[in-house]
């Protein structure tokens, strides 16, 4: 591939996934308002916040890793997008494989951790020490489904994995194939992105929003872009793993938002469990059928 | 607090008439998400505070304007304060007033908050609240309904969206006359964490009657902020400041 595509690619797909990201953040803001009868934000809603943060005249930082944290997080997430094949795009894709992509997926809850310790702010340090243990406690889950998943077709290589279940139709999709790892992966999903019930480290009512308490202007809105990319990522790997990722765009952004519907819909009916209480699930349940589904994946 | 020496900011003025065509767009553009996108923090003090869950559940669910509920004020834009605000009370709101980020802008809900209402003749309520820090808009009676809020809130958006609504500049222009109000009740060593003067000279905010006789009493005693100390260990701290 000529240097002058690659580059192309490489600023395309994250812009892409931002797009898409917003449009992803409407519809939970929808859901959780339809959920809640009630109409919910009108259709820019989500630019609109962002473009409003960016815009403040007054910004109070609280030190250079503060600032640098953000960069980190949102970063962490550009860097995973060039990582994830869609369809027309590769990007790096072939070069990084899942492993990459599941290192690329940390680096923004570390990034958080840096800036949040500056902010010196003990409802962000108990925010942040629980968005860490979250961490831990849905990457148990999440490495056994991508350990599976890689042992069935073979192969780390994201492009591949689409490939093959492209070539063999719905029959060859992880979810067919895999069904015990697919329904694991869906708790790992709900992990990922920090939804009720394990919503532990955002808890606006008991810590104040945890990491974001002391963040205001441009290092939420920083945050806010983060969000777009964390549902796009999440979502968009299931796609890959399980659901043949895309054809061509319109069954891609169909699936991609379809995965989402379900931790979304969970999220808004139910409370949120105790720190502790996420890792009994988190570590008892999905690990318990990601082992099983695992030892089906051989044979 | 800023930590303005380590950060070279440029200030970005806005042109109010003037400027290229460009920087005019986009700044209509801004004032506009300003006003389409509002977070509110609730000081929920007063009886008004009962009228916010409707307006903001199904029956008149604000988020279709783009109303939102936030909980930590570095993250709000707009202060509502629903109704009397003790003296005590009012200590809290102007450390929760000066820790947002601007532009800012401050409600008033219930005739409490406008002139003391009921509370006129009691010792211990503040009575005007536009005395100690600009407010943007009152919502007056005794409560007045969520059709009233929502209503109060929509005016508040047409203020912002054609720049009018700039109550918060005025702290920093004129911060010596509501300092002025703050230490007559709160007596005159008080001082907040946030050092307004030096983030008015920051922000290019500094006007005429920033500095004056009130803000001369507070250099007298104003004490160096220290990081606190941390502390670990169990059982309760030795000294517990107030
Ligand atoms: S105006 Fe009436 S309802 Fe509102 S705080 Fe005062 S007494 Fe309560």
């Amino acid at each position: 591939m000529h240097w002058s595509e690659l580059a192309i690619e490489l600023t395309l797909m994250p812009l892409v996934a931002f797009v898409v990201g917003l449009a992803m953040v409407l519809m939970m803001r929808k859901i959780a308002a339809r959920l809640q009868r009630r109409v919910g934000p009108p259709l820019l809603q989500p630019l609109y916040d962002i473009v409003k943060l960016y815009g403040k005249r007054t910004q109070t930082s609280h030190g250079m890793l503060h600032e640098i944290g953000i960069v980190m997080a949102v970063g962490g997430y550009v860097a995973a997008e060039t990582l994830l094949p869609v369809p027309g795009m590769n990007g790096i894709a072939e070069k990084g494989g899942m492993i990459t992509l599941l290192y690329l997926t940390m680096i923004p809850s570390l990034g958080l951790a840096l800036g949040v310790g500056q902010c010196a702010n003990p409802n962000g340090s108990i925010g942040i020490s629980r968005a860490l243990t979250a961490m831990l406690a849905y990457d148990i889950p999440l490495v056994i489904v991508i350990a599976g998943v890689a042992i069935h077709f073979g192969t780390t290589n994201l492009v591949d994995v689409i490939a093959q279940q492209q070539a063999g139709g719905i029959a060859t999709w992880g979810a067919v194939q895999m069904p015990l790892l697919a329904i694991a992966g869906l708790f790992a999903l709900q992990g990922m992105l920090g939804k009720q019930p394990f919503e532990i480290y955002v808890a606006p009512a008991e810590i104040a929003t945890g990491p974001m308490v002391e963040m205001g202007g441009k290092f939420l809105g920083g945050l806010f872009v983060m969000q777009c990319f964390q549902l796009y990522t999440a979502s968009v790997l299931y796609v890959t793993l399980f659901l043949g990722g895309g054809e061509n765009w319109i069954a891609f952004l169909a699936k991609a938002f379809a995965v989402l519907v379900i931790p979304m819909s969970i999220a808004f009916l139910f409370p949120r469990y105790r720190t502790e209480d996420m890792i009994t699930m988190l570590w008892k349940w999905p690990v318990v059928l990601g082992l099983i589904g695992l030892a089906f994946v051989g044979s | 607090m800023t930590d303005t020496e380590q950060f070279p900011v440029r200030v970005e003025q806005p042109d109010r008439n003037g400027g290229n065509i460009f920087s005019r767009v986009f700044d209509e553009l801004t004032a506009f998400c300003r006003s389409r996108s509002l977070f509110i923090l609730h000081y929920c003090t007063g009886c008004g505070a009962i009228e916010l869950p409707p307006a903001m559940t199904s029956r008149f669910d604000m988020e279709r304007l783009g109303i939102s509920p936030m909980v930590s004020p570095r993250q709000a834009d707009i202060l509502l304060i629903t109704g009397y605000v003790s003296v005590k009370t009012l200590k809290r709101v102007m450390l929760t007033y000066e820790q947002m980020g601007s532009p800012k802008y401050v409600i008033g809900i219930c005739s409490c908050t406008v002139n003391g209402g009921m509370y006129w003749q009691s010792y211990a309520t503040a009575k005007k609240l536009n005395d100690y820090m600009p407010v943007d808009l009152y919502i007056a009676g005794c409560m007045p309904r969520p059709e009233a809020v929502i209503t109060g809130l929509r005016q508040l958006m047409d203020k912002i969206a054609a720049g009018e609504a700039n109550g918060w500049e005025d702290y920093y222009r004129r911060y010596d006359y509501y300092l002025g109000h703050q230490q007559r009740l709160f007596g005159e060593t008080w001082q907040t964490p946030t050092d307004v003067i030096a983030e008015a000279r920051h922000y290019g905010l500094f006007g005429p009657e920033t500095l004056g006789d009130h803000t001369r009493l507070l250099e007298q005693h104003q004490a160096p902020l220290e990081a606190l100390e941390m502390q670990l260990g169990l059982g309760a701290p030795d000294e517990v400041k107030a």
